[in-house]
């Protein structure tokens, strides 16, 4: 006990004296400077309390930033900066770039450089180095992963929709002309028969793109209690004459459980039947299709699983855009309108899921559908509305 | 061995992580460049090669220089020995990659079935991982993951199989030429080879940090898959 008093005392005697020592040494500048030492104190506690804050805002930027000093030492990183990419040997490659700008940056060049890494994943970087006026250089690395990716599926798009439109209706006039200067009954025959597919093929785009823009911009999408199975079966009785025709077999996987869910029946159908659509257009003669639904927590996912053609990894992100195929020279065969899996993600989105695709190439695909599941809450707010 | 030296191998050390992660990256590149048969993608690629083959001869010069002036001992000589030795796995598979480029040249034009194209897109990134491992395993002077590299590779001596396998389907399902036959067949060599450096490089590692070279073609004791040529056995001749 009196051990533990002793301490206690000690203690108490080295912070008042560490306390009488601070206080003294603080005295000291009154005698040369006309300011009170408080003031003194204050306005340099104020800037380094403002460098430190400075030096976090830094830190926290989604920017990497690396300072040097005038023989080119490293002064300052922050911490985007410490690993950009979060995978070593591109870690490896950046910092080759940086030092590179670094010397630049020392010889009074303003320089600035892409940086484009294939990962997987890959990743779009920009590096630039400026000198700094007091000496010294700092560096700049930047993601612009997203506004590369973006940009390639807006002139994808435009290229791809032109595609899609120009074709049929270039078809047509070609057909049109040499259908005016043609005499041979049998000729104009089968001329105007492949004028009637071509004018229902470049429909059939049109009516998707209206579906498009109407689940896109037609609000909030109607919340109905819908039974999973219904729209399965109604997916695959719509698909059956063109699997027959492969002889592809599209079979459900019984359900575990009665599944309902929440959403706008009309609007699933589309995007399952779609789905199950394109199983069977990318599948192989003789080759199967499943579908089945599970329950997960407040989900329902559907899925659509084929053992067909398979998408190649790098198309994987991208299969859900408007237009975008992973082969063109393709695409007429399949006769879709390249907008099918487009749709399917807008009426996810709009029923607050999502959609997403593993796949295998020449092994298959699996498409995976989630929307929310119909519970007693839905139920409850059902009969309120009513 | 003055700090002098000391700092020398420092740089050396840095300067073959930096080749090899070029090697790393180009990797999958040339993967994706065969797989589109960019022609573009393929020049450059080719061109680049000259800049990796300078860079590691520089990497030998110098860790010759290293020994010959200031004659290391124990570690510090096994590591420039690992470092010229490594040097050599990487160009040669820098070679490699240039091979499979020049693949995507010849068979331009001409379709790869769906399996096919699944098969050499899965063979990149095992080949890539292979070496992202073994120079990790490097950085980090990792013995169980330059271990593990050994049992890596045989996944891709599996794919490897499975994708000569794909090549006779197609050839009796009559969807591919002679030709092309050919250059997938010597493709799917390029992807083993590769990783055969990769074991190499980790079995250097192994040898810095215990001072011994594991035996030639040890880790394939479990079902002899192949031979230590990479020849495969149990096939149609």
């Amino acid at each position: 006990m009196s051990f533990v008093l002793g301490l206690l005392l000690g203690l108490a005697v080295g912070v008042v004296s560490y306390l009488l020592f601070v206080a003294t040494s603080r005295e000291l500048p009154v005698i040369t400077s006309p300011e009170s030492t408080t003031e003194v104190d204050t306005r340099a506690q104020e800037n380094i309390a403002s460098l430190m804050q400075i030096q976090d805002a830094i830190s926290s930027l989604s920017v990497g930033v690396v300072v040097v000093d005038e023989k080119g030492i490293e002064t300052f990183r922050n911490k985007f900066a410490e690993s950009v990419t979060g995978i070593p040997h591109a870690d490896v490659l950046v910092e080759e770039v940086v030092e590179q700008h670094v010397k630049f940056a020392l010889n009074g060049e303003t320089k600035r450089q892409v940086l484009d890494l294939f990962g997987p994943p890959r990743k779009v970087f920009s590096v630039s180095a400026t000198p700094l006026l007091i000496g010294g250089a700092v560096v700049m690395i930047e993601d612009i992963t997203e506004r590369f990716l973006v940009d390639a599926v807006r002139t994808d798009f435009v290229a791809n929709i032109s595609h899609e439109l120009k074709t049929p209706v270039g078809a047509l006039a070609v057909l049109a002309e040499a259908l005016s200067e043609e005499d041979d009954l049998d000729i104009i025959q089968r001329l105007s028969e492949k004028m009637v597919d071509e004018a229902i093929r470049v429909g059939r785009t049109i009516d998707d793109l209206l579906e498009l823009s109407r689940i896109e911009f037609g609000g909030e999408a109607v919340k109905e209690e819908v039974d999973a199975e219904a729209i399965i079966l109604a997916s695959i009785s719509r698909v059956s004459p063109l699997a027959t025709a492969h002889s592809i077999k599209v079979a459900m996987i019984d359900l575990p459980e009665p599944l309902k869910v929440v959403g706008d029946r009309r609007q699933l159908a589309s995007a399952i039947g779609n789905l199950v659509e394109n199983a069977v257009k990318y599948s192989e003669v003789d080759s199967s299709v499943e579908v089945s639904a599970q329950a997960d927590g407040e989900w329902v996912e559907f899925i659509v699983r084929d053992f067909g053609l398979g998408i190649p990894s790098r198309d994987l992100d991208r299969v859900f855009e408007r237009f975008y195929r992973v082969d063109r020279a393709r695409s007429r065969d399949t006769g879709g309108t390249g907008l099918g899996l487009a749709i399917v993600r807008h009426v996810a989105n709009n029923h607050g899921g999502e959609v997403s695709v593993t796949s295998i190439e020449g092994e298959g695909s699996t498409f995976a559908f989630k929307i929310p599941k119909f519970d007693v809450h839905h139920q409850t707010l059902m009969k309120e509305s009513a | 061995m003055n700090r002098l030296a000391h700092d020398e191998l420092m740089e050396l050390r840095s300067e073959l992580l930096r080749v090899t992660a070029s090697l790393v990256e180009s990797i999958p590149r040339a993967t994706q460049i065969l797989l589109d048969q960019d022609l573009e993608g393929a020049e450059y690629q080719i061109l680049a090669d000259d800049e990796m083959d300078s860079r590691t001869l520089d990497l030998e010069d110098r860790c010759v220089t290293l020994m010959a002036l200031h004659a290391p001992v124990a570690s510090e000589l096994r590591h420039a020995v690992t470092i010229m030795k490594m040097s050599a796995d990487i160009e040669r598979s820098a070679d490699l990659v240039v091979n499979i480029c020049k693949v995507a040249r010849r068979i331009h034009g001409m379709p790869l079935d769906p399996k096919m194209r699944g098969l050499i897109g899965r063979m990149g990134t095992q080949a890539q991982i292979l070496f992202r491992h073994a120079i990790q395993a490097y950085a980090d002077l990792d013995l169980p993951m330059a271990k593990a590299v050994d049992d890596m590779d045989l996944f891709l001596d599996y794919l490897h199989r499975q994708f000569i396998e794909s090549i006779f389907e197609s050839h009796s399902a009559g969807t591919i030429d002679l030709p092309v036959a050919i250059q997938m067949a010597v493709t799917a060599r390029f992807f083993e080879r590769i990783g055969d450096h990769a074991v190499n490089v980790a079995h250097y590692v192994q040898y810095l940090i215990t001072g011994e070279i594991p035996p030639a073609g040890d880790h394939r004791r479990g079902g002899r898959l192949s031979d230590s040529t990479g020849e495969i056995e149990g096939l149609p001749a």
